[in-house]
């Protein structure tokens, strides 16, 4: 049967729905060739890499920390993320609207102000913490220690327990009331109304979440690479980098502690996605715009409001205020907290004598900046292609742009130096693989927002559109694009915040001449001087919020 | 509008989906003459959304032709498709599909804006539209901002605007509560007859398909049913399933006993009815159903018919303000009577069910 002849445009958004689909699988193929390969792809192959990973004793105990990590900071995100988003969103306890803005606030900041601010704080010789502690002891007291797979499990948790948090807040915001009022009127207390009928119903919420932050946590770099080699606490993402940068480096055992990320990660997705498609079953609709009645905590409210936001600070403003007590020191040690150890030296050292720090500075800028852009354009043209054209590649673009999601950052910029290291005058030391990197880890998200946005408009605003003498290029440039404006700026904002503060994907793609600011953090964190880090730091939040600041109003940041 | 102009759609075929067995258009073939109101009929998921998106270019048909004036829009066969807004046509959303992010005077604007107009000239239009359609002055306002009715007429403007060569309604008063859809029904009825154009008016609601239209088209399944002036369709519809979508009550089975001109005679439950079908072969002896409105029937309680027929009792009655509907057992049938005047009968009432007088009946092909 004779169908519409392939257009020019069903032919273009068809190309770059194809570059999209080996832009996000070749990774993965690339770390498993990478594994079972002697040497470069395409050398004789072997399984010697793979059964090094049980054999040699570090790579065990690593794997091993790594699940302890990745479980234990995720155990901890889940209690406080759900923990908030139940109090603030459900409860009527005072302050809760802060709570949840403060419960979201650790997306913006990068998690390596949390690293400083908390050796700030847990330090076991200097930390504020301990050094208070001493004093009241009157001897040396070492209270809290963040060189602990405690500490290290503490931090991360912090970190993750926003994306927790958003999952878990908008499920229980968007439930119908009828539901829990039901359980009120066949005689449910409150506590067993929330244990048989509220969570149970966020189990797809939860289990979405619960997957996510572990696939991140066992992806992450940034504090294996600090706090962890600090307290020997080997992980598998350190380890990957050291060997791919030892002498000599040791890829093949690199790729295959990566392919175990890679295929954890996979796993994780899947059973995340199988949640999340479920959830219809539990999704309640009705009850639009009704707000259920928030339980009372009666006598419970300001202690556990206290409790709640001491978490909620933990996250984002303690360390905040740690780091930017510290940027002020001329050093930093036990009883440094005196006006005559103020100093802006480190202002002035770092922003204008320390030599890297512009040009990374400007790299980021443009990685960032370009990147979000990328990411964003390319998902209009790809949800376009998928909701609209339904073109015959949708499924596979949309079973592949999960891929980027299961895959833990640094096995990703693994599978990407893999690929490119072998072709000569290829991308491989240039800014051009860290652009790829970052639009290959990130589309999926400017998808989720986008798609999302598209489908909230009528195909009929569309069809008037056309109808009314309007080609489906000018339809989509006056009538969809402001329509999605808010998802497209707010999707645009996420994706330069997260670009500029990444350091897992690129910490393997970079090279002297490409350094971006979240990697040259690792060179300052190798002097070891705590107050000029306090200022990098400082100085690489500072260029993430800007333009978060000057333009969250017009933008939405929900995929929702 | 500039100059009218006919349509036609030949062997339209469409089957959504790959493996789909439902056509959701079966080679339909249909003309639209030039500065008349033709009314698509139908049940909902016949097929007629589909007719009118082919027309307008939105969905491409599996197979057929479709003729805008003397230009050709679609053929299947030479493989020509002019994508829609190259064909300079009209259409009124059942969602009204007024955009969000526009004010009124810029939504209405909006099919002008490629018309090489300069921008005075466009706004000088879309302000004269605003005010035909009795909206002068909210051109600043945006959409949320009107009320139903507000906004369909800002969508017919919009439609009308760029003087199409027809205009497509889809179910455009649905969505307006019962007294708004009423006016809105003759205002568009006042409006055809101030300025004629072409139009083809999807619907299902026989009322609004009656008063609009010049001709009247029952469809079924991607097919269609019957075609005729309104007067037509509603009295002498020519199967069951028109029959009953236009609102009659009662199909009565029966058998010839003759005929007088057009007009047969069938015996019935109800005695002997005079119907008048399309069919003319029809002898005496065959086996044939009639089809009964509800309101060409009386009812008398207590009273006897000298013939004998249509005799029953009353199972059920029911008020319902301007009628009563009557549902009464004759021997074994349920027939549905409604009366004028108010007239509660008491259930088991004995009662004689007589046809109005001089009412010719609809004659069922099927
Ligand atoms: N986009 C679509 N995908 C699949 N089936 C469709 C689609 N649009 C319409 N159909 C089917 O085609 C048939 C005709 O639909 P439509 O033309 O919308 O009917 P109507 O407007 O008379 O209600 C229905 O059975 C409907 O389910
Ligand atoms: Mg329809």
């Amino acid at each position: 049967m004779w169908r519409r002849s392939l257009s020019w445009d069903q032919l273009v958004l068809g190309m770059i729905c194809v570059l999209t689909v080996v832009m996000v699988s070749y990774p993965v193929v690339s770390v498993v060739l990478r594994s079972i390969s002697k040497d470069d792809i395409g050398s004789e192959l072997t399984l010697q890499w793979l059964a090094a990973l049980f054999e040699s004793g570090r790579s065990r105990d690593a794997l091993i920390n790594t699940v302890i990590y990745a479980a234990g900071s995720s155990a901890l995100a889940m209690v406080v993320g759900v923990g908030l988003a139940v109090v603030a969103v459900r409860t009527d306890m005072p302050g809760g609207r802060w709570i949840g803005i403060l419960a979201v606030l650790p997306m913006l900041v990068p998690p390596f102000i949390l690293v400083i601010g908390w050796i700030a704080i847990a330090d076991p010789n200097a930390g504020f913490v301990n050094i208070i502690a001493s004093l009241a002891m009157g001897s040396k007291t070492t209270l809290v220690n963040v060189n602990t797979m405690a500490g290290i499990v503490w931090i991360t948790g912090l970190f993750l327990t926003p994306y927790v948090y958003l999952l878990v807040a908008a499920g229980l915001s968007n439930s119908d009331p009828a539901v829990e009022e039901a359980a009120r009127v066949s005689g449910a207390g409150r506590l067993r109304l929330l244990a048989t009928i509220i969570l149970p119903l966020q189990r797809p919420a939860l289990l979405a979440a619960l997957l996510l932050v572990l696939i991140m946590s066992a992806g992450d770099f940034i504090i294996p690479a600090t706090v962890g080699l600090k307290s020997r606490i080997y992980l598998l993402p350190s380890l990957i980098w050291q060997n791919s940068n030892s002498f000599p480096p040791r890829p093949g055992m690199a790729a295959a502690q990566g392919l175990l990320l890679v295929a954890f990660g996979l796993v994780c997705i899947y059973f995340q996605r199988r949640a999340l498609s479920r959830g219809g079953r539990f999704t309640l609709l009705g009850g639009k715009g009704a707000t259920t009645i928030p339980f009372r905590l009666g006598r419970m409210r300001y202690p556990l409001a206290v409790v709640a936001m001491v978490f909620a600070l933990s996250s984002s403003v303690i360390p905040m205020l740690a780091v930017s007590s510290m940027a002020f020191m001329k050093y930093w040690a036990p009883y440094a907290f005196t006006p005559k150890n103020f100093t802006l030296d480190n202002f002035s050292y770092i922003l204008f004598k320390y030599p890297q720090v512009w040009p990374s500075a400007r790299h980021s800028l443009f990685l960032a900046v370009l990147g979000a852009t990328v990411c964003v354009l390319l998902a209009i043209a790809l949800a376009w292609y998928v909701i609209r054209l339904r073109g015959r590649l949708s499924r596979v673009v949309e079973y592949a742009l999960v891929l980027p999601l299961g895959i833990p950052g640094i096995a990703l910029g693994l599978g990407i130096l893999g690929a490119w290291i072998a072709i000569p005058g290829g991308l491989y030391g240039t800014l051009w693989i860290l652009l790829l990197a970052y639009v290959t880890a990130h589309i999926p998200i400017a998808m989720q927002f986008v798609g999302s946005a598209l489908h909230g408009i009528h195909a009929d605003l569309e069809d008037a559109s056309r109808v009314s003498g309007h080609s489906w290029l000018a339809t989509l440039r006056r009538i969809d694009i402001p329509l999605m404006r808010p998802a497209l700026l707010g999707s645009w904002l996420l994706i330069y915040v997260v670009i500029l503060r990444e350091i897992s994907l690129v910490i393997l793609l970079y090279n002297p001449g490409t350094i971006v600011l979240s990697v040259g953090l690792m060179d300052v964190w190798s002097n070891g001087f705590y107050p000029e880090l306090a200022v990098y730091s400082l100085l690489l939040m500072v260029l993430g919020l800007l333009p978060v600041a000057l333009l969250w109003k017009f933008a939405r940041f929900s995929a929702a | 509008m500039d100059k009218l102009v006919d349509l036609s759609v030949s062997g339209l075929s469409k089957v959504y989906g790959r493996q789909s067995e439902v056509k959701a258009l079966d080679d339909f073939s249909l003309a639209f003459p030039a500065g008349q109101c033709t009314v698509l009929l139908g049940p909902s998921g016949c097929g007629k959304t589909t007719v009118l998106r082919s027309i307008a270019g939105l969905i491409t048909p599996d197979e057929g032709r479709i003729m805008i004036g003397d230009t050709v829009a679609f053929d299947h066969a030479r493989r020509t498709e002019v994508p829609p807004e190259e064909r300079r046509l009209g259409m009124v959303f059942q969602s009204y599909a007024l955009w969000p992010h526009m004010t009124v005077a810029e939504n209405i604007a909006y099919p002008l804006l490629s018309s090489g107009l300069s921008k005075a000239e466009i706004a000088a239009k879309a302000t004269a539209m605003l005010d035909w359609v009795g909206l002068g002055g909210i051109g600043g306002r945006y959409i949320h901002e009107l009320s139903g009715g507000q906004q369909q007429r800002i969508s017919l403007a919009r439609a009308m605007v760029g003087k199409p060569r027809a205009i497509l309604f889809d179910e455009p008063l649905s969505n307006l509560d019962a007294r708004l859809r009423e006016r809105m029904r003759m205002e568009l009825l006042a409006l055809r007859q101030k300025v004629p154009f072409t139009s083809i008016y999807v619907t299902h609601d026989q009322l609004e398909a009656m008063t609009l239209g010049d001709r009247v088209v029952v469809m079924r399944a991607g097919k269609i049913e019957q075609a005729g002036p309104p007067e037509d369709v509603y009295r002498r519809p020519r199967t069951r399933f028109a029959a009953e979508f236009v609102g009659i009550q009662n199909l009565l089975d029966g058998t010839v006993r003759g005929r007088t001109g057009q007009v047969v005679h069938v015996d019935t439950a109800l005695g002997t009815l005079n119907a008048r079908g399309w069919r003319d072969d029809r002898a005496a002896g065959a086996r044939c159903t009639v089809a009964v409105r509800a309101t060409l029937l009386t009812i008398e309680a207590g009273a006897k018919r000298a013939d004998g027929a249509g005799h029953g009792r009353v199972v059920r009655s029911a008020f319902q303000g301007s009628s009563s509907i009557i549902l009464v057992d004759v021997g074994g049938t349920e027939i549905v009577v409604e009366c004028l005047e108010e007239g509660r009968q008491e259930p088991g009432a004995t009662v004689a069910v007589k046809p109005a007088p001089n009412a010719i009946f609809a004659l069922l092909d099927d």
